[in-house]
């Protein structure tokens, strides 16, 4: 009796619950798939009294374009003329044209000579505005202020952290194949503003930043061996790191950038050593008889991937910072060079070199999910974007010529060419720059 | 040797040659050219609801069945449990028992009425075999008729043999017994029959289930328990509720009330295709957004659309959420909604879910 009334409870129950369901009324759809594309945007011209406010509006467009995940609409098709960016725009004449979002600005020389920036980022559809900055800067500068409103818009729009306002240290390779010079050389994240670091005959390979200070790192043919060198940008004095009676290579900074950790050659092999910049000590971490090198940290600094030829060919290993816990993560075919850490700490960036063709790959920390975003006769040196969405790396082609820059989605979309002077190898992007 | 060898290859040969000739290739597989057949998937209330309507009723606007009406409410009794009378309804001698509630109560006093003669049979048996030693047996007949319906009664005979003087005490204590004698006559409330014809009927049926269970007893109702739990009179079911005019049939179908796939489909694709989403972007995969809005009769978005999301990191949530807003704001106007469904889509969810984007 007493469970017969409970289950006839419970019916009750279920279908008083059955009648409100459909009391709710709403149509309900889900939505699981959708369309990958870039985002529409309409970049004004920034009012200004020369052409300044235009140059700068071309530079932001310039980067979202480029980013692949903005479609700036062309500006022919502008209905408004936008005269004040302080008004909301007329939302129907940017509708049309399916901008999304609508940037509108305006450049001011203030009475002590600097510039001021000022802009507004409208959501169309919306009707509201998304953000407002504005920015003082030295007119020289006006470049990196488009750069830095550029990160602002798209990390506004995309969640994730701008890569605009960031540089790139890179091998700049010129003359004939038989007899290159290679500098060192730095430059925006977009080609512009190109110097010359250094400026000898000797080789020098695989510089580094710092990811705290204006300071690279690079291993160098000068003197009678090569070594790896530290060279302060502001003042552009160097010095070799540490005193090692072998041939240093493959320099990398700790992510806190006190430490490098670099490989050091003996007797045929080489293993891998870090020494911290204060103290000058150096610690060994790994003691095979193979070729470990590449190092290079997480993020968090805990751990250290390098690729070691100890299983008998080239492949990646993760040890922790002290060297503990050596194994190995990759087991595909082919062999494996140049890991680097994501900023984002959760992939790692590789050269693959098999079947004859060199290919730059992404791969989960432990190993899994291996994923190559391009193959070609000769690819290396994957090096990341401060916000671990990009990826730079140097391409060569089969003939003539030299190496290039190109840039790469961690998608696998988006393949660019980052124009330099000369050719150009080894490229290494700086942190976010404060 | 060798002119098994010849007598072999000559075989193959013959054998291969023969096949040449004759195994031809395979004839081609004629397809018959078939038109496909455009499909709707359509709910099935689009022709139920067409037919609703009402026999004897003229031609209207809208076809519309027979107005449910709705039951009176029955308001509370006062004071329960403090008087054994309802104070504001002071007991009038009338006659009808009005809630369900009440008419089952009743069954519980009527029926140790019947019963009586077997029950006090048994007491007394129980009685007299532990009862044998002392000299009161005459007292106790007398007892078990007040008593008369507890059935637990012999319980307590059983284990406490010699205390015969509890037995009586306990048979005026039971106060659940007096009471609904008493409330009989409050039942009978005079305001209902002041009510609408309707509810009369609705008493007249209660009150004839309520006087045929006693006679049957032990006889258990399940719709009446269940109508007591939900503390209504039970329903006469059937289609959604109507409060239309009631007419024969429309001028204009209805088309019913849900839309079918193929609309669903339809408006799903449109707010897919505006949907831009960035693959690969970090703590996206987890997030789960819902958009909520309304739509007027031209398919005009009313008002904003209201953002919810969860799982994943708080800036990749606001950024799918005004995604998903942007998505459903270039979707509208929703022109391609049939407008005769209006009611089925004047409110939208639309639940938006990356995870296999990222």
């Amino acid at each position: 009796m007493k469970t017969l009334l409970l289950r006839l409870l419970l019916v009750c129950a279920g279908i008083a619950g059955a009648y409100i369901g459909p009391a709710s009324a709403a149509v309900e759809i889900n939505i699981n798939r959708g369309n990958v594309q870039p985002l529409p945007i309409a970049i004004t011209d920034f009012i200004s009294a020369d052409g300044i406010g235009a140059q700068i509006s071309a530079v932001i467009e310039a980067d979202l374009k480029r980013s692949g995940l903005f479609a700036p609409v062309s500006r022919a098709a502008f209905i408004e003329k936008v005269q004040n960016p302080d008004q909301p725009p007329r939302f129907e004449d940017w509708k049309v044209l399916k901008a999304e979002a609508l940037v509108v600005g305006r450049i001011v020389r203030e009475p002590d000579g600097r510039l001021r920036a000022e802009f507004r980022l409208w959501d169309t559809f919306g009707g509201q505005q998304m953000m407002g900055q504005q920015f003082f800067t030295d007119p020289k500068n006006w470049r990196r202020v488009a750069h830095m409103i550029a990160d602002a818009i798209y990390e506004r729009i995309t969640g994730e952290k701008g890569y605009f306002d960031t540089r790139i240290v890179f091998v700049s390779e010129s003359g004939p194949k038989i007899d290159r010079k290679r500098q060192l050389a730095i430059m925006d994240q977009d080609g512009e503003n190109v110097r010359m670091l250094t400026n000898s005959n000797d080789i020098v390979l695989t510089p580094r930043f710092s990811p705290s200070r204006q300071e690279i790192t690079y291993m160098s043919f000068e003197g009678q061996q090569p070594r790896v060198f530290l060279l302060q940008l502001e003042t552009g004095s160097r010095e070799v790191v540490g005193n090692f009676p072998g041939m240093t290579f493959a320099p990398r900074f700790s992510p806190d950038g006190q430490r490098v950790i670099m490989s050091l050659q003996q007797d045929g092999n080489a293993n891998i050593y870090t020494m911290d910049l204060r103290s000058r000590t150096t610690t060994r971490l790994t003691s095979t008889a193979a070729i470990d090198t590449s190092p290079s940290y997480s993020p968090d600094g805990s751990q250290i991937v390098f690729e070691s030829d100890r299983g008998g060919r080239q492949q990646l290993y993760v040890m922790g910072a002290d060297g503990s816990g050596q194994r190995r993560i990759s087991f595909g075919d082919g062999s494996y060079s140049t890991p680097v850490w994501s900023p984002r700490g959760d992939l790692i960036a590789f050269t693959k070199q098999s079947g004859g063709k060199f290919s730059i790959g992404v791969m989960k920390t432990d190993g899994s999910g291996e994923r190559i975003l391009t193959t070609g006769f000769h690819n290396e040196g994957p090096t990341w974007a401060p916000n671990g969405r990009v990826l730079m790396f140097f391409r060569q082609n089969s003939g003539a010529g030299g190496p290039q820059l190109y840039s790469i989605d961690l998608s696998g979309y988006n393949e660019q060419l980052v124009k330099t002077p000369t050719f150009a190898s080894d490229p290494a992007w700086s942190p976010l720059m404060d | 040797m060798k002119g098994s060898l010849f007598t072999s290859s000559f075989l193959h040969g013959l054998v291969l040659t023969v096949a040449l000739v004759s195994l031809g290739a395979p004839e081609k597989l004629e397809i018959a050219p078939m038109e496909s057949l455009p499909v709707d998937i359509v709910p099935i209330e689009e022709f139920t609801q067409i037919q609703k309507g009402s026999k004897d009723a003229p031609m209207a606007e809208k076809s519309a069945p027979v107005p449910t009406k709705k039951p009176a409410i029955a308001e509370p009794a006062e004071n329960v449990g403090d008087n054994e009378v309802d104070l504001k309804a002071p007991p009038t001698p009338s006659k009808r028992p009005v809630e369900q509630e009440v008419a089952a109560a009743p069954e519980k006093v009527e029926t140790p009425a019947p019963t009586p003669d077997a029950k006090p049979n048994e007491v007394k048996e129980v009685v007299k075999e532990e009862t044998a030693p002392p000299p009161e047996p005459e007292p106790q007949p007398a007892e078990p008729a007040p008593a008369e319906a507890k059935p637990a009664e012999p319980v307590p005979a059983e284990t406490a043999v010699a205390e015969e003087i509890p037995l009586p005490e306990s048979a005026p204590v039971p106060p659940s017994r007096p009471q609904p004698e008493i409330a009989k006559p409050v039942e009978k409330k005079p305001e209902p029959k002041a009510t609408a014809k309707a509810d009369a009927k609705q008493d007249t049926r209660t009150r004839e289930t309520a006087k045929s269970k006693p006679q049957m007893e032990s006889d258990f109702n399940a719709d009446e328990v269940a109508a007591l739990l939900n503390k209504t009179d039970a329903a006469g079911g059937g289609a959604k509720r109507s409060t239309d005019q009631e007419a024969l049939g429309g001028k204009t179908d209805t088309g019913g009330s849900t839309l079918s796939q193929s609309e669903l489909d339809a408006l799903r694709g449109v707010i897919q295709q505006n949907w831009l989403i960035t693959p690969g972007m970090a703590d996206a995969a987890d997030v789960r957004v819902r958009v909520t809005f309304r739509l007027d009769q031209s398919g005009a978005l009313v008002g904003d659309p209201e953002a919810t999301a969860t799982g994943g990191s708080p800036s990749a949530q606001q950024v799918l959420m005004s995604g998903a807003v942007r998505a459903v704001r270039k979707s509208a106007p929703f022109t391609n909604l049939p407008p005769d469904k209006y009611d089925a889509w004047s409110e939208v969810v639309v639940n938006f879910d990356p995870s296999e984007l990222m």
